[in-house]
């Protein structure tokens, strides 16, 4: 049963559970169930887009252009519920598509238009935010304060709680449901993973690689569009610049998580774990006195020393089970 | 005659063209952005996004990427400016901030071909830990105070030039023929085409990727320089999110990011037009906030329809190919009748 179990997945559950016990023994309160599941606010943006850029990073490529996209559609669900005085949950809804469809321009681009990710990417989270500011600018609202004034019931999606658990929580295990199916129970998920592997033998079976890769995307814009407005509720206010410094964030949970950057390796729950330990990193630095400043520090060197780690070991097996293991040898 | 065609269908001189058809349009709009005052201005004003251009096409000739250089901008120009603050002479700062950038461009080199970590991780969380390094050594302050004498090298002019653009420009120069001319410099883009075939070759491809690294990092550190020279204090978020500002002048300038393509004066041509879009919105009079929108969609533009060039070419160069082969097929047969 344990075998089944990726091992990074287990190194990651044992860090997990080494952290709770530092921080909880730096300072008591952090075992306080409450507020670590309220700390979810903080960072389900980041897990959830982290989710689907895994897809993303399975077919081998990149998607950096999360964070601009959270800052749109904040400001597009700010714009439309109350300036243009549209109902708040179609608003939601439409803020939500909005992301999707910045991911179909991204996925489009990149798999028809034959374009490395990493640049269009690159251009979309340029394009993206700008847009956002230009919205703001045209509708001359105030770029600090955003666009606030929203309704109790919208803030409750954040806010909330069902059964004592936050909403976020319950957003969080939903969309990681969501991705963990797609990717690894149906067959639209084996043929990302076989996109990723090989792209040109994908192809030769007969599976749609450019709509597969730009599916991708659009699921991972869709999930941006969906942080977007959580975030807007969370803060309480649609601001252009929300999600600006989710970009190293959300790169960190994805390669943490055990998904390969070069494509074909990795898988959600990995990503999960991963977000869930750099969200209680955070929570538990800024509980143990240590300045904000710090974290930053922290998942630099988690990101670079992870990441180490995996290639080395998988480099180190392989040469130690060349020296170790002897190669079998019929004698006779 | 051949020469002339061999210049006018290289990428940097497409690169070239469309920033004068850029002033061209805007200056039909607005004649005072013709005037050589602005355009010296836009030059100056683009001095350190050359610099960083510069040193990232280094990393991305060898297939690699660096966006660790707003980071090491801001924490060196952070340490020289309280070096100059303190009192500390000109060349101590100096040296200091090319070693900072020696120091992190030779740690990020190494973790990527000892550790084989990928440079765009590596990198990144090279970018995070410059950042906070840079907030702790400076106690969250500004740098402010730079002694005058610091401040006016940025005003220096020679013959009515500017001196600090002159030496940028001619040194890209330098560097542009060292990269395309000398055996070495073709070294970068060698390992960035085909990095097997370049071990094959007997290019020590470790030794040169580790130096892409600090080349790049060291620009960083220069620019820095410029950074505090230019401006004359270093908040603590200078150069926050430069790296992709530089990466799109280089991508606009035809480095392409799968290496092997590309030279320093195209990215030096796409840093000027990436800084003179936001003069040109200026004279347009176009609000400030249109910024990032058309930057944001113009290089979209550009390299998606450079990518189709580049498909429609091959694609024709392939159908040249089967044709002629048909034709030699038929005068085979006509023979063998």
């Amino acid at each position: 049963m344990l075998s089944k179990i990726p091992k990074w997945n287990l190194v990651l559950v044992v860090v997990l559970i080494a952290e709770i016990i530092v921080f909880g023994l730096m300072n008591p309160r952090f075992w306080n169930i409450s507020i670590l599941l309220n700390s979810f606010n903080d960072f389900v943006g980041i897990a959830i887009i982290g989710f689907f850029v895994t897809f993303v990073v399975i077919t081998g490529g990149i998607d950096i252009s999360g964070g601009s996209i959270i800052g749109l559609t904040s400001v597009v669900l700010g714009l439309l519920s109350q300036i243009l005085g549209l109902n708040i949950w179609l608003a939601v809804l439409l803020a939500i598509l909005v992301g999707g469809l910045c991911g179909l321009l991204n996925g489009v681009l990149i798999a028809y238009g034959n374009v490395q990710a990493m640049v269009i990417t690159l251009g979309g989270m340029l394009l993206y935010s700008g847009v956002a500011v230009v919205l703001v600018g045209v509708s001359g609202v105030s770029a600090y304060e955003g666009i606030a004034g929203f309704s109790e019931q919208f803030s409750k999606l954040a806010y909330g709680k069902v059964l004592g658990i936050p909403h976020s929580v319950i957003l969080f295990l939903i969309m990681f449901a969501i991705a963990y199916i797609l990717l690894h129970l149906t067959r639209f998920g084996r043929f990302i993973y076989l996109t990723g592997i090989n792209q040109n033998a994908a192809d030769y079976s007969g599976i749609d690689t450019r709509k597969i890769i730009t599916s991708t995307y659009v699921l991972s814009g869709l999930s941006a569009g969906v942080a977007g407005v959580m975030l807007t509720s969370y803060l309480g206010s649609a601001r252009a610049d929300f999600g600006s410094e989710y970009l190293m964030p959300i790169l960190t949970v994805v390669v943490l998580g055990g998904t390969l950057i070069t494509g074909g390796k990795g898988g959600v729950v990995g990503t999960a774990l991963a977000s869930i330990i750099v969200g209680f990193l955070q929570v538990g630095l800024q509980m143990g006195g240590m300045s904000t400043q710090y974290i930053g520090l922290a998942t630099g060197l988690l990101l670079i020393i992870s990441v180490a780690f995996l290639g080395i070991s998988s480099d180190f097996k392989s040469n130690f089970k060349k020296i170790v293991v002897p190669k079998k040898i019929n004698w006779r | 005659m051949s020469k002339i065609k061999s210049i006018t269908a290289k990428r940097e001189f497409r690169t070239f063209l469309f920033l004068i058809v850029l002033f061209v349009v805007v200056g039909i709009v607005n004649t005072d952005f013709l005037s050589i005052n602005n355009i010296a201005n836009s030059l100056k004003s683009s001095l350190l996004y050359i610099v960083l251009a510069v040193g990232m096409t280094f990393v991305l000739l060898t297939g690699n990427i660096d966006i660790s250089v707003g980071g090491v901008l801001g924490l060196s120009a952070a340490v020289s400016g309280m070096i100059l603050r303190d009192g500390g002479s000109f060349l101590v700062a100096i040296a200091v901030a090319i070693l900072i950038g020696a120091v992190i461009g030779l740690i990020n080199g190494l973790g990527v071909t000892k550790l084989k970590i990928s440079s765009f991780i590596m990198t990144l969380g090279m970018l995070e830990i410059t950042r906070v390094v840079q907030v702790i050594y400076t106690d969250g302050q500004w740098v402010e105070n730079l002694p005058i004498e610091f401040k006016q090298l940025s005003q220096l002019s020679f013959m009515g030039m500017n001196v600090l653009s002159i030496i940028v420009v001619v040194s890209v120069i330098l560097v542009h023929l060292y990269l395309s001319r000398s055996r070495r410099g073709r070294y970068f883009a060698a390992i960035g085409d085909n990095e097997d075939g370049a071990v094959l070759l007997g290019i020590p491809v470790e030794r040169y990727k580790t130096l892409s690294f600090v080349i790049s990092s060291v620009c960083a550190s220069l620019a820095g320089l410029i950074f505090a020279t230019q401006i004359g204090f270093i908040s603590t978020t200078a150069g926050v999110g430069i790296e992709m500002t530089v990466i799109a002048a280089a991508v606009l300038g035809g480095v392409s990011l799968s290496g092997g393509v590309g030279s320093v004066i195209g990215a030096g041509i796409g840093a000027i037009i990436m800084i003179s879009i936001n003069s040109a919105l200026v004279y347009m009079k176009v609000p400030a906030y249109w910024n990032d929108a058309i930057s944001g969609s113009l290089l979209i533009i550009i390299v998606v329809s450079d990518a189709l060039i580049a498909r429609n070419a091959s694609k024709q160069a392939k159908k040249e190919r089967l044709n002629t082969r048909v034709l030699q097929e038929e005068v085979r047969e006509s023979y063998a009748k």
